[in-house]
């Protein structure tokens, strides 16, 4: 016999019951049990950051988040990021410089850079840039060309500020 | 620095943004794990503790009593289950013959000895780790040097194979003048897309559904109904993004025949993630190799001989091998040349194909040797390979279609500042920073296959474009998308292009970067097709309005594209998913390659030896660029893949086990982003229609090969160190 609880999680603005086993992360719940699989998994103990989502606001690896430490907290997965006719500036941003391949790596790095932008507001330079999303690993590597697009995304985010 | 998409030049394309692209941003491309499947249950694989021996015993009990189980397979109770295995190589369709729980041996360390399923996967897991096997162990072989590998000349286990050869070399490289005598070590690599090994099988009736990664949706789907014993017909493989591949989804794997047999037992669907560990053993990689060049030249620095010898590491039972002398032996003008490659099998699981599988080990031996030379003769790099350059190869004597090599070199140094380097070791210099500049030549053979597709132009302006390639993150959806547009003259926009799914056209496998070249003819002459139809012939005539005139809703067209000099057969093996590509060295009267040049600066610190690379620069000819801006993204990665050979990538071996020790992302190192810095990449302006109708060269493989020699010969040159063994790290240069 196994014990679920029920709990409630807040994922993109929306509330969501699910019952789950007590040792379950929150990238098992959010891909499994609530089918939002734009989060992505890979190393599962919190080495590439393809799983990141954001929770109030801060990058974390869903990876090695149980689901029960992330009730009463606001989730934001890529799904929510952006709307179909507004996309988020980042996401803008990466669509203007291509930096897109294969592109598994790419939610966990937008939410990344999300998370590092809001921090710090201004316009970061290419090394901070580079430095902060160094956790999160793309082997298509466009580095270059994520890092020119997190550039661009923060420098209108600090115009848009102004 | 920050460089928009290059504008089209010559006969480039335009830089369209990915056609897939906004999916990839919103998180709504589905990639194989990502797809829903009704009330799954979940696999877990139990691998092998040993590399060699036997299973004696294996107990269950333990396993079988965690909750929600569902069932355990082990050889005990799946091994009459899997019938062919026939190697990818030898043209079937697995990367490798061994096939687990067909009996108690065991080949490898982390072959897969048990499958557990259960109601979720942490179940399955927790069960895993309780399957308790007794093992037989024997010393097993890890790699060269250890005792009990067993070594073959490649041309006495393979028909087909050839040890390029002309002249004689012992004659002219016991009189040459100046000399290189040099053995270079290349290391294990693995793949490690960030994307891992995952299956999921749905069976409905007798009809089979494989949502898998991978790089050939026809070979898998052929390939797994002949090892489960069923007809293709029963089989559908779907598979619409892969989250990167770089070879290791291009065959079979032995997960995906389990994980349908499991699904069968269970009679529901069934989910394997594997793990990044489990990634290393249950797949393939690029086997170490060790290479022995010797170069002959006068003293005004024509080559006058060239030998290469390859060693490479295989797997007991099987003969893979990637001989890169192919390439290496027809890169220069020299009389005398001899090549041999060997295998050297050990107790290891079944190397395969990982990003330009011969010619970036090969390469790196090839033009570390060549810049050793130039320094044996004080002549500089890039003059040394300009008065080597040719446009025959000398094995056969047949001509390149096109070589715009030194014009890569040439573009290349300008913009690199090349006029500026000190050519002495240890000259340059920053502060606490040795500077080293270095350079290498790189190259990739133009191959392409038969390919089908099919393509629909709707009366209100929809052009569709149906065919099984890949999206590997190749921009495979774009290059495709855009020459249809450009043939009929439809905007991009009113364009779609579905791949991925073996209920759509035949295309060929994604590896050998055939496919821009193989696909996108295709699709022209499905294009052509549409235009003869409609009696438009000029390439400026309205299509659409010749629709509409003629007042039909839709025309559609299937195409088959040979390309010329492809093998008998070949056309028919296209939908038995076996590739035959033609083109490199394999073509009868001419030799087809796209070239490269790169240069590096790296800057080691005089007192810690660590390594920086500051910049990278990389001229490439691939003759007609589709689109200019994917193709930078593909060349851009390849020369990161370049360095990250050259200074991170290796997968460590324990010797006396037999086993991988950095089997994760934490400690088999790959370049991040704080690793790389300054990255320029430019597109030479070249023609050849000799190749194929549309002038395509692939490029998916060329930006990394010969990088790892650009950067050995700048730490060189900033050291005076020649590292002739890869990785190059800090201990080597404090050494
Ligand atoms: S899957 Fe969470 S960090 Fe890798
Ligand atoms: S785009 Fe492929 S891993 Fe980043």
């Amino acid at each position: 016999m196994t014990f679920r609880n029920a709990l409630t999680l807040n994922i993109n603005g929306s509330e969501h019951e699910v019952f789950i086993e007590p040792h379950w992360t929150l990238l098992d719940v959010l891909r499994r049990e609530i089918g939002l699989t734009g989060t992505k998994e890979n190393c599962i103990e919190a080495e590439c950051g393809v799983c990141t989502v954001l929770l109030d606001g801060k990058a974390v690896c869903s990876c090695i988040l149980l689901a029960m430490q992330a009730a009463g907290r606001s989730i934001t997965t890529i799904e929510g990021l952006g709307t179909p006719d507004a996309l988020d500036p980042l996401q803008v941003a990466f669509l203007k410089h291509g930096a897109v391949q294969c592109g598994y790596c790419i939610p966990g790095m937008i939410l990344t850079a999300k998370s590092f932008l809001a921090e710090h507001p201004g316009t970061p330079t290419r090394h901070e840039i580079r430095e902060a999303i160094s956790g999160t690993l793309c082997r298509c590597t466009g580095y270059q060309k994520i890092i020119d697009a997190i550039a661009d995304a923060g420098a209108e985010g600090a115009q848009a500020a102004s | 620095m920050s460089v928009e998409a290059p504008a089209a030049t010559g006969n480039m394309g335009e830089p369209h943004p990915r056609f897939d692209a906004r999916l990839k941003v919103t998180g709504g491309a589905r990639y194989a794990s990502d797809m829903p499947v009704d009330n799954p249950a979940y696999a877990y694989l139990v691998t092998s503790a040993i590399a060699r021996g036997r299973i004696v015993s294996i107990n269950l009990g333990e396993a079988q009593n965690v909750p929600g189980v569902l069932h355990i397979m082990t050889h005990e109770n799946t091994s009459k289950d899997v019938k062919d295995s026939k190697l990818f190589s030898d043209g079937g369709f697995s990367g490798t013959s061994i096939i687990p729980l067909q009996s108690d041996k065991v080949w490898h360390d982390g072959q897969i000895v048990a499958v557990v399923v259960a109601e979720t996967y942490e179940a399955a897991r927790e069960a895993g780790y309780r399957v308790k096997i007794e093992y037989e162990a024997e010393q097993p072989s890890a790699t060269f040097e250890s005792n009990g590998v067993q070594v073959q000349a490649a041309a006495d286990v393979k028909k087909t194979h050839e040890d390029p050869k002309v002249g004689d070399f012992d004659g002219a490289f016991a009189s040459a003048e100046v000399k290189v005598d040099a053995t270079y070590f290349t290391p294990t690599q693995h793949h490690n897309p960030i994307e891992l090994f995952t299956t999921t099988c749905a069976w409905a009736g007798d009809k089979l559904t494989v949502y898998e990664p991978s790089q050939t949706m026809y070979g898998m789907k052929n390939g797994i109904a002949s090892q489960l014993g069923i007809e293709p017909e029963q089989v559908r493989v779907v598979s619409n993004f892969v989250g990167g591949a770089f070879g290791s989804k291009g065959s079979l794997t032995p997960r995906t025949a389990l994980t349908a047999i499991a699904a069968r037992r269970v009679g529901r669907p069934v989910k394997l993630v594997a793990t990044r560990q489990q990634g290393f053993t249950i797949a393939t990689y690029r086997a170490e190799t060790k290479q022995r060049v010797r170069l002959g030249a006068s003293r005004d620095g024509k080559l006058t001989a060239l030998s290469h010898e390859g060693w490479e590491v295989t797997s007991r039972p099987d003969n893979y091998m990637v001989a890169g002398t192919d390439a290496t032996t027809r890169m220069y003008d020299v009389a005398n040349v001899q090549s041999k490659v060997s295998i050297v099998h050990a107790d290891r699981n079944t190397p395969g194909f990982m990003r330009s599988p011969p010619e970036l080990p090969y390469m790196f031996g090839l033009e570390s040797a060549i810049d050793e030379l130039a320094y044996a003769l004080d002549i500089d790099p890039i003059e040394l390979r300009r008065k080597n350059d040719t446009m025959k190869e000398p094995i056969k004597g047949l001509p390149y279609t096109s070589r715009s090599v030194m014009q890569c070199f040439d573009e290349g140094a300008k913009s690199f500042g090349w006029s500026k380097r000190e050519p002495k070791p240890g000259s340059m210099r920053d502060g606490d920073w040795l500077v080293g500049l270095g350079c290498a030549m790189s190259c990739y053979p133009t191959q392409m296959a038969p390919s089908s597709a099919r393509v629909r132009l709707s009366q209100n302006g929809e052009l569709r474009v149906e065919t099984a390639s890949h999206e590997i993150g190749n921009g495979a959806y774009t290059v495709i998308g855009q020459i249809a547009a450009e043939r009929l003259g439809v905007p991009y926009e009113k364009v779609s292009v579905v791949l991925g799914d073996s209920d759509y056209p035949a295309a060929p496998v994604s590896g050998g970067s055939i496919t821009t070249a193989s696909v996108c003819n295709c699709v022209a002459e499905a294009c052509d097709a549409i235009r003869a139809e409609l009696g438009i012939n000029d390439p400026k005539g309205d299509v659409l309005a010749a629709l509409k005139s003629r007042g039909r809703g839709a025309i559609e067209r299937y195409a088959e594209w040979t390309p010329k000099g492809v093998p008998d057969g070949a056309l028919a093996k296209l939908y038995s998913g076996q590739a035959m590509p033609t083109g490199g060295t394999k073509d009868k009267e001419r030799i087809m390659f796209a070239f490269g040049a790169e240069f590096i600066e790296v800057r080691v610190h005089q007192r810690t030896r660590e390594i920086r690379v500051p910049r990278i620069v990389g001229a490439f000819a691939a003759g007609r660029i589709v689109n200019p801006r994917t193709a930078r993204s593909q060349l851009m990665g390849g020369l990161i893949w370049g360095v990250s050979s050259a200074l991170h990538e290796a997968t460590e071996i324990d010797k006396r086990a037999a086993r991988y020790v950095n089997k994760d992302l934490a400690e088999y190192l790959v370049p991040v982003n704080a690793d790389i810095d300054q990255l320029e990449v430019f597109m030479i302006p070249e023609e050849d229609h000799e190749v194929n109708p549309l002038g395509i060269k692939g490029i998916g493989e060329l930006g990394n090969v010969g990088t790892n020699a650009a950067v050995a010969n700048a730490v060189y040159h900033a050291t005076g160190k020649r590292i002739r063994d890869l990785p190059i790290r800090l201990e080597t240069l404090l050494a």
